[in-house]
């Protein structure tokens, strides 16, 4: 590759990595809550078995660095599968895990924050456990939870950034990419820079929206 | 007719309850009065299921609570007012009071919203249908309760010290609405401090102390010289409550 300036392509180049980056973001943003949501759900049951079987898991995704994990899907699970990941695969499955592994803990404890009294009440009047959950528990936690799951969101945003390493071409890989190319690497890394940034914003704006709805009916209005 | 025959509720070495019989028939209303921690909450809570009992047995109308089937159907007949209220804090008053009977009795919502509007306005909440626990007063919270627990249509209504965390004012208030529905001839277990109060609207007066039931009495019975005055623990009880 020959050294050259910057070409209107190059914008092109670079949307198409934010556009990784989001679509990445978004899925694994998804699939980690899906699973989070159940793990957490196995544990309000407290399912034998799979309860603490889920806790091990989530213990262990959220307790080692999510580029060993990475490195070990992309390069470890293929040999115990007999097949090839491709890095976006590799991205997804590491990604959604390590999500859902910190949706868990956000979710089990917001759960416990809701008063033991709500539970009594809801079960004194006859509601299941699921309906309990459902129109009791599940409303309140999740305006406990949802500060805490803002800021996981921002953080994994940045995570994705990691996968670059594994060759998916996402913001970050093209940063790396024009910057070889261009040698300019205080613009080129201050632009990308400044698009993570605005994602993010992007992210805890939403996330506040949807927290003053959720928290409708306290007269604390926050600081 | 609820039924508690040798009720045994011990928390470690602590006996809690020690020995309960009790009956309750339709149409009567039964004010249980006692020092704290006497029992008379633990009481409420073994009757709702949520303590295991060490020994004896309870039921509702025949239905025992110790299986299953038995609590669902004795928590049908029976609903509670807490002392704290625990009302639903993310849900508006009205959808408080219609939970439990669109979720569990099934009735349907816009008929389980009629009936609890018209139950709101008749403690005077119609206007408040629509706002949260945290925008209401303590004394319209505790109606907000009151109208929860008659929305289930129970048998029987359980009040655990269902003024004990209101000002006077608030109290009253509350109690107007209680002695509205004993009038009215809704079988009622009243664990209460509101000593006159019980009198005016009870029809038997049990007392409890250190959970052991020490009378069991018709209420004029209770506070008779040679009644339930007869015993001097009621009677110190009963000299500390007026004089507060």
């Amino acid at each position: 590759m020959r050294y050259s300036g910057f070409t209107w392509h190059d914008v092109v180049v670079l949307l198409q990595g934010l556009g990784v980056s989001v679509g990445l973001f978004l899925a694994t943003t998804i699939i980690g809550l899906a699973l989070g949501l159940a793990w957490a759900t196995v544990r309000y049951y407290r399912t034998p078995v799979l309860a603490p079987l889920v806790a091990a898991l989530a213990e262990l995704l959220k307790n080692s660095p999510v580029l060993v994990q990475l490195f070990l899907v992309f390069f470890g699970l293929p040999v115990l599968l007999g097949a090839d990941l491709t890095p976006v695969e590799a991205a997804l499955i590491t990604l959604s895990g390590n999500t859902a592994a910190f949706v868990y803990v956000i979710a089990t404890s917001s759960i416990e924050s809701v008063g033991h009294e709500q539970l009594e009440t809801a079960r004194v009047f006859g509601l299941s456990r699921w309906q309990t959950l459902r129109r009791v528990v599940a409303p309140q936690a999740a305006a406990f939870g949802f500060g805490p799951l803002t800021g996981l969101l921002i953080n994994q945003l940045q995570v994705t950034s990691l996968i670059s390493v594994i060759g998916v071409v996402d913001l970050t890989k093209v940063g790396a990419i024009l910057n070889v190319r261009t040698l300019e690497p205080f613009l080129v890394w201050s632009v990308i820079g400044v698009l993570y940034y605005l994602m993010a914003r992007l992210i805890a704006r939403v996330c506040a929206r949807a927290e003053t709805r959720l928290r409708a009916h306290s007269e604390w209005k926050g600081l | 007719m609820i039924q508690l025959d040798g009720v045994i509720k011990r928390f470690g070495a602590n006996t809690v309850l020690d020995g309960i019989d009790l009956r309750i028939a339709p149409g009567e209303v039964v004010s249980i009065l006692g020092a704290s921690g006497s029992g008379k909450s633990t009481l409420i809570r073994c009757l709702n299921g949520l303590e295991r009992l060490d020994a004896g047995a309870i039921s509702v109308d025949g239905a025992r609570i110790d299986t299953p089937a038995g609590l669902q159907a004795a928590r049908r007949a029976c609903a509670t007012v807490f002392q704290l209220f625990n009302l639903y804090p993310h849900m508006t008053a009205l959808q408080n009071v219609t939970l439990a009977p669109v979720e569990v009795l099934k009735v349907p919502r816009r008929q389980a919203e009629e009936a609890a509007r018209a139950l709101l306005a008749s403690v005077g909440l119609g206007e408040r249908a629509d706002a949260y626990p945290a925008q209401l007063s303590g004394g319209q919270r505790q109606r907000v309760g009151i109208c929860r627990a008659l929305a289930m249509k129970p048998r029987y209504l359980l009040l655990d010290e269902v003024t004990s965390a209101l000002d006077p004012e608030m109290t009253a208030e509350v109690l107007a609405i209680l002695a509205k529905l004993a009038h009215e001839g809704t079988t009622m277990l009243f664990v209460t401090h509101e000593i006159e109060f019980a009198r005016q609207i009870s029809s038997r007066i049990v007392f409890l102390e250190q959970g052991r039931l020490l009378a069991d009495l018709p209420t004029a019975q209770f506070f008779a010289p040679d009644g339930g005055l007869a015993q001097p623990r009621i009677a110190q009880f009963l000299s500390k409550m007026s004089k507060s």
